[in-house]
């Protein structure tokens, strides 16, 4: 049986595409996280907070 | 990725990204920049330190995304690489160009900003080098591919002392030599069992173009200047008997094997041990010696 398409996807390639954007965007806020921390860490080592 | 049946452009996953950094290359790359910077006379703090290691494994990142951009086609005729993601059909080559580019500008302007522009020049270098040089110029063009091209592999340890110093002296580049003259004859050793796979790619790799005889010829005579290499700094009075003593029996080892492969006279891959157990050992034979000159550096500062 043929699944009913939304904007050219069939409902499976929809929940496919929908599962790898969630996986991408919580990948991504992890580095978004993980890089603002590296950089906080640089600028305080950089004015000579930590010598 | 497209799928099968119909011609629509799904999203890749984030593991097809990783997958196009080269990992496993990027962990030598990571591992030789590491004991450059252990190595290097001078503080660095930890943070920076951190930084700049993780600026050099961003820009092997790049270089592996770019390559495997420029390869794509190539890649899908062996079946050593028919499995990433380009050829494999899960990722887009547009977007695999782009993440390349925003990897090797990030990696280079961080390592500016944040830790010196003498380590971003040689990072933008052998980037360039590696993407360019290598990849685009010099790896379907010539047999010699691998000899001139080793040079990108060879920038790490350079970088991660430059890191430290803010310049480069004679023993940063006795450690570039190692893995400069270290390359070919690592390299020489898969082609010669993976010979058909890069044949058919069409790629001019020594077995292919000037035979096994030669190429085995060219391994064990390269051995002898990457052992002496090996055993300079020792010799130099720049390490101590730890590494003097680690450097030789390696480099020992590395020419009995190449010896093996030498008289070796098969010409299938499945007779070939002699040429496996070099590429292993050739492996084995850099972390080694890279681990131990750090080690032995420390321990004399």
């Amino acid at each position: 049986m043929t699944q009913p398409e939304q904007n050219g996807f069939t409902a499976e390639e929809t929940r496919i595409i929908r599962a790898r954007q969630a996986a991408r965007s919580r990948i991504m806020g992890v580095i978004l996280v993980a890089l603002c921390v590296l950089f906080f860490l640089i600028t305080v080592v950089k004015i000579g907070v930590w010598g | 990725m497209t799928t099968a049946s119909r011609n629509i452009s799904l999203p890749a996953e984030w593991r097809d990204f990783w997958a196009l950094t080269k990992p496993r290359v990027m962990s030598l790359v990571v591992f030789t920049a590491l004991c450059g910077l252990l190595a290097a006379p001078g503080h660095i703090h930890p943070v920076i330190g951190f930084t700049a290691i993780l600026c050099i494994a961003l820009g092997a990142g790049a270089c592996g995304a770019l390559n495997q951009w420029y390869e794509a086609d190539v890649d899908a005729k062996m079946a050593r690489t028919s499995k990433r993601p380009l050829p494999a059909g899960r990722m887009d080559r547009e977007a695999a160009l782009h993440f390349g580019i925003g990897l090797a500008a990030f990696s280079v302007g961080i390592m500016g900003v944040a830790v010196n522009w003498i380590s971003a020049g040689l990072l933008a270098f052998s980037i360039f080098f590696y993407a360019v040089v290598y990849t685009i110029w010099l790896k379907p063009n010539t047999p010699q591919n691998i000899v001139i091209g080793g040079a990108a592999g060879a920038f790490p340890p350079v970088i991660g002392w430059a890191a430290v110093t803010g310049d480069v002296t004679l023993l940063p580049i006795l450690l570039f030599s190692i893995i400069f003259l270290w390359t070919p004859p690592h390299f020489w050793a898969l082609a010669l069992f993976m010979k058909t796979d890069y044949g058919a790619a069409g790629i001019p790799m020594l077995p292919n173009v000037s035979g096994q005889r030669v190429t085995r010829n060219q391994i064990f005579g390269y051995s002898f200047p990457m052992a002496a290499v090996a055993i300079a700094p020792f010799v130099l009075g720049e390490s101590g008997w730890l590494y003097g003593m680690a450097s030789a029996i390696l480099s020992l080892v590395f020419l009995m094997l190449a010896f093996k492969v030498w008289r070796n006279e098969a010409n299938e891959a499945k007779d070939m041990k002699p040429e496996k157990q070099l590429f292993a050992f050739s492996i084995l034979y850099l972390f080694l010696l890279f681990a131990i000159f750090a080690f032995d550096r420390i321990l004399l500062a």
